[in-house]
């Protein structure tokens, strides 16, 4: 048998699964996964002295902010949520935010892009341009305003390879900016939390994480999110091979044709730059399948800018960027 | 004993290998075929490799090793800078890879990322090494991987021979090879390795073995990476829990619960623990973990524990189950090994501050005793001139201690702390050393007697 047969192999196994309607891949680990996160989220909750959590209300963040309530549980969240909020949402999220903090009491603190824009800290190049990249901006206003000294994200290493890179706790100077030539070892899980007067840190409790993992867990764990994850029918552009909703933000151009299309999101974030993928999937159970079987990532199949350039994350997080 | 949390089974942790080697030796490449052909590469990361600056195709296929080059820097310098870590799962378990580089700050990110693996896995190029001799000599490098591997208790070692292809597959030099590495971890007093002739390149020994590694009885790497039995905690150990943060019940009277991971051994309700450094004593009432009320928690669970009685805890206290006569008396001076990793040399006497399990001290490096050498694999002794006759003497300077150096020193804490060889329990062996004035990580510490 020659390797490439062997691999082969191993293909026809998974698919002879996926055909059964089994899970191919065994869940076992998910508890180390749960218990590894849990057990960061209770480092910042002890170490800091005003922690927040960010919530994009995308499924990563989601995921995030299920497990903080499990690490202080039997207690109440003690950390106020944040969201950084383009003003381009797609409604539903929105929506979904708003229900979960009507459920769960959270104490949310949202940033507006337009008040940085409103101040003049942010000026667009032209009022539809991509908002994406001035997150950047408010986000580190919000964390100066309220005098964050840690914030919990749900990215992920498997995401991107700038972040394959980056520390759980991931130290930021007083700028915001993250030094990948001067990170900090990581060490047991000895992290070393210690910042200066302006300095943050970012912390990632579902690093070690990927897609298919967050999927399943959303499963178990019968995790709530925004509809617009699932199968839903939307007027869509084809463009460069993705899919690019049509919305007021995102009109489209001359000579394009309008299709409407059973998809779902694979991200959620500013309208301008996120697309959904063709799909019928309607529950958590159907998107593993889908998952399993993609041959894409998530970020290259629905982020426009990530496209641009190889390096376009490093260089983004190198000034503040998530 | 049964526990309802039973998935909570050490087998299922994801496994977490190292790999040890530079691009030369094909370790990205070995890393890439490892995620090709467990279809961890989706079609945009193939085709930004396409896109990457630099990137060459080797008979128009996808140079594997460009999988692992992360960021724009180390494309641009063809070098890697930091520990990246990578994932990818078969049917029967799910991985994680720390890739630290092979060059640059080697001992500083080889540490990293060992002191969070399960498994070393040291590649070894045979097309670097001289078979004209009687005796193969292993390369420095080869060396200093695996000296580091058993410094940092490793549960297992995998020594990828590498490059079989370029020397017909010759099981004779295979053989040579092995018995090298077998004299060198017999003078590092490491017990166990698994060797496995493959070629990175063309696929043989990595998923399968091929009709040219036939010759080999052992299995190929990843079938061999599934079947890894781990352990954690240790056997005659007591439970170990660093407190992390204390939750108050929402419902039952703010009644707190201590949070924290589980280590060295399991805890159950009903057990009496001490509380270090009060010395409190209490029993355990109830335990929490994700997955709900348990009746027992094990090593690497991470639980809310209740107590029967109201007890001061804080952050930065141990919980130790058993009573005080079975656990050793806390200390305030240790041997240990550190491996220094900060820009900033080693100053003998002056105060920086440790953490150990969740609790921050102020701590000193009083003396240093040997250094390793790592090319050599052996300890040698400094710092002792021969001067105590000599009254007019100058009193013996210490020695410099830079970035990637390891050393084995006196350290005194400001307060005893509950210390296990590392050894024997990485949870009470180990200890972070922190410049106060810059808050840069200075050095991993392992406590060594």
């Amino acid at each position: 048998m020659t390797a490439r047969d062997a691999f082969l192999n191993s293909a026809a196994e998974i698919d002879h699964g996926l055909a059964a309607g089994r899970p191919v891949h065994s869940n076992a680990h998910l508890d180390w996964l749960e218990d590894e996160a849990i057990s960061i989220l209770r480092e910042v909750f002890g170490s800091f002295e005003r922690p927040a959590i960010l919530c994009s209300c995308g499924k990563d963040s989601l995921v995030v902010l299920h497990l903080a309530m499990k690490a202080a549980a039997p207690g109440k969240l003690p950390v106020p949520i944040v969201h950084i909020d383009t003003g381009h949402n797609f409604p539903e999220v929105i929506a979904f935010r708003e229900h979960l903090v009507q459920k769960h009491g959270f104490n949310l603190i949202v940033g507006h892009l337009d008040d940085s824009i409103a101040k003049g800290t942010i000026r667009l190049a032209h009022p539809l341009e991509s908002r994406n990249p001035y997150q950047t901006i408010t986000l580190l206003e919000t964390i100066e305003a309220n005098r964050f000294d840690a914030m919990v994200g749900g990215a992920r290493r498997d995401e991107e390879k700038a972040r394959a890179k980056e520390r759980v706790f991931s130290h930021r100077d007083s700028f915001g900016q993250w030094q990948p030539r001067a990170q900090r070892p990581e060490l047991w899980n000895l992290y070393n939390t210690r910042i200066a007067q302006g300095e943050h840190f970012r912390v990632f409790p579902i690093s070690n994480w990927t897609e298919l993992d967050v999927w399943n867990y959303i499963a178990r764990e019968n995790i709530e999110l925004p509809s617009i994850y699932y199968t839903h029918q939307r007027e869509v552009i084809e463009r460069n091979g993705l899919l690019v909703p049509v919305t007021d933000i995102t009109p489209p151009r001359t000579g394009e044709t309008v299709v409407t299309r059973d998809v779902r999101f694979r991200t959620v974030g500013d309208i301008s730059c996120t697309c959904p993928v063709a799909s019928t999937a309607a529950t958590a159970d159907e998107v593993i399948l889908e998952t399993i079987t993609a041959t894409a990532s998530e970020r290259g199949a629905t982020r426009m800018d990530d496209r641009a350039n190889d390096a376009a994350m490093e260089r983004r997080k190198k000034e503040g960027y998530f | 004993m049964n526990t309802p949390s039973s998935s909570h089974d050490i087998h299922n942790r994801p496994l977490r290998f190292i790999t040890c080697g530079s691009v030369d030796d094909g370790k990205s490449t070995l890393i890439g075929r490892l995620l090709y052909d467990s279809k961890a590469l989706m079609v945009d990361q193939l085709d930004a490799l396409g896109r990457a600056r630099g990137a060459q195709s080797r008979n128009g296929q996808v140079d594997l090793s460009l999988v692992t080059d992360g960021l724009e820097a180390e494309r641009e310098q063809g070098i890697t800078i930091d520990v990246a870590y990578r994932y990818f799962a078969t049917p029967k378990r799910k991985f994680i890879i720390a890739d630290a580089p092979g060059h640059e700050q080697y001992t500083r990110n080889m540490v990293t990322g060992a002191s969070k693996s399960d498994v070393a896995v040291v590649l070894i190029d045979v097309t670097k090494l001289d078979f004209t001799q009687e005796r193969v000599a292993l390369l420095p490098q080869t060396k200093r991987h695996t000296a580091l591997a058993g410094l940092l208790r490793l549960q297992h070692i995998v020594v990828a021979v590498n490059k079989m292809d370029a020397i017909g597959f010759d099981a004779t030099k295979f053989e040579r090879v092995v018995r090298a590495f077998g004299e060198l971890t017999a003078s590092l007093e490491i017990v166990s390795f698994t060797a496995i002739p493959l070629s990175a390149l063309e696929g043989d020994g990595v998923v399968a073995h091929t009709e040219r590694t036939a010759w080999f009885q052992g299995p190929a790497l990843l079938p061999h990476l599934e079947s890894l039995a781990l352990v954690e905690g240790h056997a005659g150990s007591h439970a170990h829990i660093a407190v992390q943060w204390v939750t108050r019940d929402n419902n039952d009277d703010h009644v707190r619960w201590v949070t924290g991971d589980v280590a060295e051994a399991a805890i159950a309700v009903g057990d009496e623990i001490r509380v270090f450094p009060s010395g409190a004593s209490a029993v355990v009432a109830a335990i929490r973990t994700g997955r709900g009320t348990v009746q027992q928690a094990l090593p690497g669970e991470a639980v809310a524990v209740r107590f029967d009685r109201q007890v001061d805890v804080a952050r930065g206290d141990w919980i130790v189950a058993g009573s005080a006569a079975e656990t050793s008396a806390p200390r305030q001076r240790a041997q240990a090994t550190l491996a220094w990793l900060d820009t900033a040399p080693l100053t003998v006497g002056r105060r920086y501050v440790v953490r150990h399990g969740s609790r921050w001290l102020p701590a000193r490096v009083t003396a240093i005793s040997s250094r390793l050498d790592l090319q050599a694999g052996e300890w040698r002794d400094v710092g002792t001139t021969d001067a105590e006759d000599d009254w007019a003497a100058e009193p013996a300077l210490a020695p410099t201690v830079n970035a990637n150096d390891l050393v084995r020193a006196e350290v005194e804490f400001a307060q005893p702390l509950p210390l296990a060889a590392f050894a024997e329990s990485t949870t009470l062996g180990s200890f972070v050393l922190v410049d106060p004035g810059t808050n840069a990580t200075a050095a991993a510490g392992m406590i060594a007697a």
